[in-house]
Parts: C-alpha cells; structure tokens; sequence
C-alpha cells in the first residue's frame, strides 16, 4: 500500500494542497473578494456569475457546491464575502462543520472599501496560520479523487482513457474514493455502466437519473446532435455519441461501481475502496467544480484533442495519448501516453507512468494547469433565476 | 509497425494511429491480440484518429466498434473508406 503526504484537516480528511479561499456568495461580491485577495499574498480567490435569486433545488445545489468548495480537505480556512448577511452565513455555518476556520464579511452597511480591510486583516491572519500547517505521511486509502475526460477523440478511447482505468482499479483497491460523472456522455453505454453497478438499488438510482437527464433534453425538444458529440470531437475521429460513449466508460477501470449519487447527495468516504457515479454535466470545468465541491483533492483529465481544464483548489493532471496534442499543446499535459498507440509500451506500464505521476502531485508537485493559472470555477446551474 | 488499431474482433473499423494517405497498405492490429491484424489498401487521406473500414458495409448496416453497434451506415462504404459523420449517424440522436 502506497502511503502520500497530505495535510490532515480538523475533522480528519486529507488535502493535498492549502488554500485559503476567499469565496464570494454572489455575483456582486466578486470585486471585494478580488480585492482582498489582491492585497494578501497567498489567498485564492473564486469569483463566479451567481448567488442572486435563486430557488428551489437550483439554490440548494448553488449552496452545496459554494460550501463543499469551502469544505474541501484542499483548503485551509475560509472567508465568505456577501452583499447580504445571511446567505453567506448559511454557507459558512457549513464549511465551520470541518472545523476549519471560517469567517463572513457582509457588505451591506459597510460598503466595499471596509469589507474589504476587515476581510483582509483576517486573511492575513489565516495565510499565516496556514503557512504553519504540515504535510504529514498518510496512507493512500484517505484520497478522495475524480476522473472526467474532455475535447477526446478515438485515442481517448483506445489509450489514455484505460490508462486512467488502470489508476481507478489501482485507488479503489487500495481503499481510495474515486468519482466520474458526465450523465450525458454515457449515452450508447449507459447500460454498460448500469451492468457494472453493485446492486439493484444503484442499477435503478443511476437508471432514474440518466433518464431523467433523457427526459430533460425530450421536454426542451432538443436534439443533442451538433452539441455532442462535439465539433472538436468530431475533428477529431469521433463520429456518434455511442462511439463517444463507448470511449468515455474506458476510464473506469473494471471494478463494481458501489456509490451513486445525485447532485445533492453528499459523499459519505468510507474505508473501504469506492467506485462513484456522480450526476454531472459534461462541461469540463462544471464537472470538475462539483467533484471537488463533493470532496475530491486530485483529478484525472484525459483529452485527445486538447482541453485546457482546471481548477482553483484541486490540482487537475492532463493526460493525453494523441501526440499532436502532446507537441502542439506541450505546456499543457502532464502525462503523455501516445507511445501506447504504437504499442511500444503495455495498458499497465501506461497506467503505472499515469499513477507515478499522480503520486508526485500529491505529494506537492504542481500541474501545469496550476502553473498557468487555469483556475476555472463554475458551478452547475439547473433553471433560470427568480 | 501498425498504423491503425481495432478494439475487437468483429469490428467493423480501425482507428488510424498515425495520419495514413491514400493508397497506404495499412496495418491494423488488434487491441486484445496485437500480434494479428488485417491489411487494408487506404481509398483516401484518413487523418490520425479516424477510422478505416475493414470491409464492405452496406448502407443501412449497423457499424461495429468495441464489439458495439456506433451507428448505422447512412450510405455503402467500402473497405478502406473513411468513416466518419458523412456515412454514418448515431442510433439515437439525429434521426
């Protein structure tokens, strides 16, 4: 058994990297929240589009993927900055249950220029504190990770996506939690995914929410012909979704799937090794937002033709097994696995270059999506605003 | 050295792992066994990443990829064509 080092938070979960997140609860929050965080060195900042008049289950979920953000093992401590009080202290009341240290700043009555020195004088207090905390030995069982393909082709399919299946088989056996979403993309294998699930009472949870996703695209008379498979899908090979789908499933390795969840359903991490659905879209940086919303510190991302994802506070690894890809896109792959396509190395020495690398990451080795800044943050909206 | 890779025994395709021109004998292995393999003359330009037909399917016939029907043929492709959104479409969307 692998063993990481990782920073072990207040209620035990591991983390592979420490920020301290300055989270905006709205659209209006965002300039005092990139204000602060222009004045305090070490701070990550999130601004997003959302937080006014929402409702519904579109709201809950806003509120889970703000705190699970917030909660993530990745981040240290936590300042809430919102127009109006309440809200963000919903929000914070959540992230305080990890036992990280959280604060909220409203700015109703205070204006931004106030906001903005108190939520700072507190910020840096935080870095500092956080500055102090250790990376210590853990075993690899305490990893939460999630894997997402993006921009594939058919070497996605016949490469780097069973590389990463051989990593996923490698985590769930060694008592790791690992989670894949993509709803729409399954669709031409749903019923592989079905097969693969543990129990009837997964096969008919996971069956209620690919249909309902179906249903969805029926009512809005919409055919995702055009959208999917995409047009950089299609430049490169790809022709149909089944064939997209097909491809995508690689990625999951070959053991049962033991763990469904819908958007609000919270990851409840075991000991034992979890093999996750978790509905999602299929946008990139959607996807990877509600991962690391649900508690996931590492990603896997596999891309044929060159998807750029990343993500503010989980480090997101780049895998590719297309070579043009490799050297016309260089600055943006971590793993490049091509050399499988000429079959000058086996699935399991891919997989084991693919693992290596995840280890290294882990263990503070920065992504080339951290290096350059992709700090993409967007949560999944269900319906319009109120 | 392959130039073209297929995933299962009745598939219908090889991925082209290398950009193949027209009129290439190409090699294309099988995933699951790589030491067989079917010889395809190429009909046209096939670029990296997209399939060669490795026999005549008629329009109509289901195409196999992955032991899987991707599609349906939307027009007669012969072996060694390229195949792709031109000759053929998706079983469930874009009817």
């Amino acid at each position: 058994m692998n063993t990481i080092k990782g920073y072990v938070r207040e209620n035990g979960a591991v983390g592979v990297r420490n920020h301290v997140l300055i989270l905006p609860l709205d659209d209006l929050s965002n300039s005092a929240a990139i204000g602060v965080s222009k004045l305090i060195r070490g701070t990550t900042v999130i601004p997003h589009p959302y937080g006014r008049l929402q409702f519904g289950r579109d709201l809950d979920l806003f509120f889970h993927i703000l705190s699970g953000t917030g909660a993530n093992p990745n981040v240290a401590g936590a300042i809430v900055i919102g127009i109006e009080e309440n809200w963000a202290n919903k929000v914070a009341d959540e992230i305080a249950k990890t036992g990280k240290p959280v604060e909220v700043f409203p700015i109703e009555g205070n204006g931004d220029l106030r906001t903005i020195e108190k939520a700072s004088r507190k910020a840096l207090e935080m870095v500092q504190d956080a500055s102090e905390k250790h990376r210590t030995e853990v075993d690899i069982s305490s990893i939460v990770m999630s894997i997402k393909c993006g921009e594939s082709d058919t070497t996605s399919g016949l490469a780097s996506n069973p590389s990463v299946g051989v990593v996923v088989d490698k985590m769930v056996d060694q008592g790791a939690t690992v989670m894949f979403g993509e709803t729409s993309e399954l669709t031409g294998a749903e019923d592989i995914v079905a097969e693969k699930m543990a129990n009837d009472v997964l096969r008919e949870k996971f069956m209620k929410i690919f249909k309902d996703y179906d249903n969805t695209i029926e009512r809005e008379g919409a055919d995702l012909l055009g959208s999917q498979p995409t047009q950089g899908n299609i430049k490169g090979g790809l022709s149909t979704i089944e064939e997209k789908a097909l491809g995508n499933i690689q990625k999951l390795g070959h053991r049962k799937v033991n763990c469904v969840l819908d958007y609000l359903d919270p990851l409840n991490k075991g000991k034992e090794g979890t093999l996750c659905f978790v509905n999602t879209s299929s946008a990139a940086a959607e996807a990877v937002t509600l991962f690391a919303a649900k508690g996931s510190v590492v990603h896997l991302f596999t891309t044929g033709q060159g998807n750029i994802v990343g993500n503010p506070i989980i480090p997101v690894i780049k895998i590719t097994a297309n070579p043009k890809t490799a050297a016309q896109m260089a600055e943006h792959i971590d793993v490049d696995v091509s050399d499988l396509l000429d079959l000058k190395i086996s699935l399991e020495e891919a997989g084991e270059r693919v693992y290596q690398y995840m280890l290294r990451v882990l263990n503070g080795r920065l992504t080339r999506a951290e290096v350059l800044q992709h700090d993409e943050f967007s949560p999944i909206k269900l319906y319009i605003s109120a | 050295m392959p130039k073209g890779l297929i995933h299962s025994k009745n598939d219908d395709v090889c991925v082209a792992t290398t950009d193949v021109r027209k009129g290439e004998e190409v090699i294309c292995a099988y995933l699951e066994n790589p030491s067989s393999y079917i010889l395809v003359k190429s009909e046209e330009d096939i670029p990296l990443g997209h399939k060669i037909a490795l026999r005549d399917i008629k329009k109509g016939d289901k195409v196999l990829k992955y032991g899987r029907a991707i599609g349906e043929a939307t027009k007669d492709i012969i072996k060694g064509e390229h195949v792709h959104v031109h000759n053929i479409k998706s079983l469930r969307w874009g009817k």
